[in-house]
């Protein structure tokens, strides 16, 4: 008697449902992998790995695409040994077109070639370099959302009743994973800048007075720095170097980011070693220069420092590569382009100063090129002389720092800054 | 930024066209220490194409001329563009790289 619930199949159609099942649980097993990790390569070497034992294959590779170069690198190869994978590594490209994965990138379709010595696309130059021979291989475009991502390629595969659809399904599964995989990393990269960078402004600003204000008898020191979001590694500094004397050192460090904060940071503090009890701005020059000189990178220092004798208005200032300075005197402006050395930390020379007598009522204006270099959203540039002419229209304005940090403002328009800008003034009053 | 390096009576002519800043530096920083590094006793950089330098171009600069006073080697600038020499003015720095107007007026041809 018949058994009702044995159902014949013919063992053909067993055999395709067994595949697709077996192709189906290795579906599985791959997105399961490709959501497990959003780390790229760690998501390269799973899949491969998976790939390479699912398909009884001596090798895998994938070779992702350079939209800068239009050229396909290797990024992965899981060969049997560790050498042949890393000759391959970013050492070979290939150009679109060029072998086998160049065509397959050039015509976003799969290829299945079962002999490659036979194939006039294979490209031998791979197995020469890395003395691999290469049987058979399937190759099989990755297309993500933003288009073709590169190629993967099963190489001298065993197992002859794979699914084509199945693997095509998983490369495209695959793509979107690692281009998910790739803004993740983008993301973290950014971020990681973005903390640095913070860092990098919290370090300069600790190194900066407490306040930006420094009275002492006729003579008020005044600063604004407002940190660009790349951090330039400006630098200001009040300093009384002895009795009756007002120091101010303004400065700005070649480079931007974390290096020129840090750099800043050792300045200012060899800066305070080298200008107690010194009363001559050139002398402390003249000490900096050579401990600045072993800076690596070729990083320099362009300043001014100026001590005012709080009394007398008698002022010193020496200038190493700095801006000029702009004096302010009987309601003029004057382009004080004193005589300067090079910027500090590039060549040993002598640093001279310039003496120059305040009176009651005077102003001295210095800067950074931050706020002169001041671009605004097409790219145009504020300029020196714009600088000198609001300066000239605005000669007794009592926050004239604020003043000019507001004329920058408006010319920015929003744009982004580049530069950090520092502004500090002398006023020596009646 | 763009860098073409050429051989004239076997001086390098280094021709920079573009910006050089934070992100172009870099890739100044190698050709330039390469040169360095072969004890080059004179190179010539060509500024005729560059629109814009900045602190961290210039320092490059600073690198391979410190790099060069080591072997008593020389590093001049050529046919500086107006906007750049108020740079190289402001900053001094007349007084620490040599600026020339051509290649010619170096090469003496």
């Amino acid at each position: 008697m018949a058994d009702d619930d044995n159902i014949s199949v013919p063992a053909y159609y067993l055999g395709k449902l067994e595949q697709k099942v077996a192709g189906l649980s290795t579906l599985i097993d791959i997105s399961e992998i490709i959501s497990s990790t959003m780390d790229l390569d760690a998501l390269m070497d799973l899949v491969m790995d998976k790939a390479k034992l699912e398909m009884e294959a001596e090798a895998c590779s994938i070779l992702f695409y350079n939209k800068q170069t239009n050229k396909l690198e290797f990024e992965v190869a899981l060969c049997g040994d560790d050498s042949t994978s890393q000759v391959l590594r970013k050492t070979i490209t290939l150009e679109m077109g060029q072998g086998i994965a160049g065509w397959v990138a050039e015509n976003l379709k799969p290829i299945i070639i079962d002999d490659v010595s036979a194939d006039d696309r294979f490209f031998k130059g791979v197995d020469a370099k890395t003395g691999f021979t290469t049987k058979n291989l399937i190759a099989i475009p990755l297309v993500g959302r933003t288009g073709l991502i590169g190629v993967a390629e099963i190489i001298n595969y065993g197992k002859k009743d794979y699914n084509l659809e199945i693997l095509q399904l998983l490369c495209r599964q695959f793509a979107v994973a690692i281009e998910n995989a790739m803004l993740y990393r983008e993301s973290i990269q950014k971020e990681r800048l973005k903390q640095e960078l913070e860092i990098a402004a919290i370090l300069q600003r600790s190194f900066l007075p407490e306040s930006p204000t420094l009275k002492r008898g006729a003579v008020t020191l005044s600063a604004l720095n407002i940190s660009a979001a790349k951090v330039g590694g400006d630098l200001y500094d009040f300093i009384e170097p002895s009795e009756g004397l007002a120091g101010v050192l303004i400065g700005d460090v070649s480079g931007k980011g974390v290096s020129a904060a840090l750099y800043m940071a050792k300045i200012v503090s060899d800066f305070r070693y080298a200008a107690r009890n010194e009363t001559s701005p050139s002398s402390v020059f003249n000490a900096l220069n050579p401990q600045l000189s072993k800076s690596p990178r070729g990083m320099f220092l362009t300043a001014v420092y100026v001590i005012v004798d709080r009394n007398s208005g008698e002022t010193e200032i020496s200038s190493a590569g700095h801006p000029p300075l702009l004096w302010i005197t009987g309601g003029e402006v004057k382009v004080l382009a004193i005589s300067s050395g090079p910027p500090l930390g590039i060549v040993p020379v002598e640093y001279s100063s310039t003496p120059v007598r305040l009176s009651p009522g005077d102003r001295l204006l210095m800067f950074t090129d931050g706020l002169f270099d001041a671009r605004d959203k097409d790219g145009g540039r504020i300029g020196f002389d714009n600088i000198v002419e609001f300066v000239r229209g605005h000669t007794t304005m009592p926050d004239l720092i604020g003043g000019l940090a507001s004329f920058v403002s408006e010319f920015e328009q929003g744009a982004e800054r580049a530069d950090d800008i520092t502004i500090v003034e002398v006023k020596f009053e009646d | 930024m763009k860098i073409d390096i050429t051989i004239a009576e076997g001086v390098p002519i280094v021709a920079i066209s573009g910006e050089i800043d934070m992100s172009t530096s870099t890739l100044l920083r190698t050709h330039l220490l390469e040169l360095v590094g072969e004890k080059r006793p004179l190179v010539l950089i060509d500024f005729t194409y560059v629109s814009y330098i900045d602190s961290s171009g210039i320092a490059t600069f600073v690198e391979g001329l410190k790099g060069m006073m080591h072997y008593g080697g020389k590093l001049k600038f050529v046919a500086i563009p107006a906007n750049i020499a108020e740079i190289f003015s402001f900053s001094k720095l007349d007084k620490v790289f040599e600026m020339y107007g051509s290649v010619n007026d170096v090469l003496d041809r």
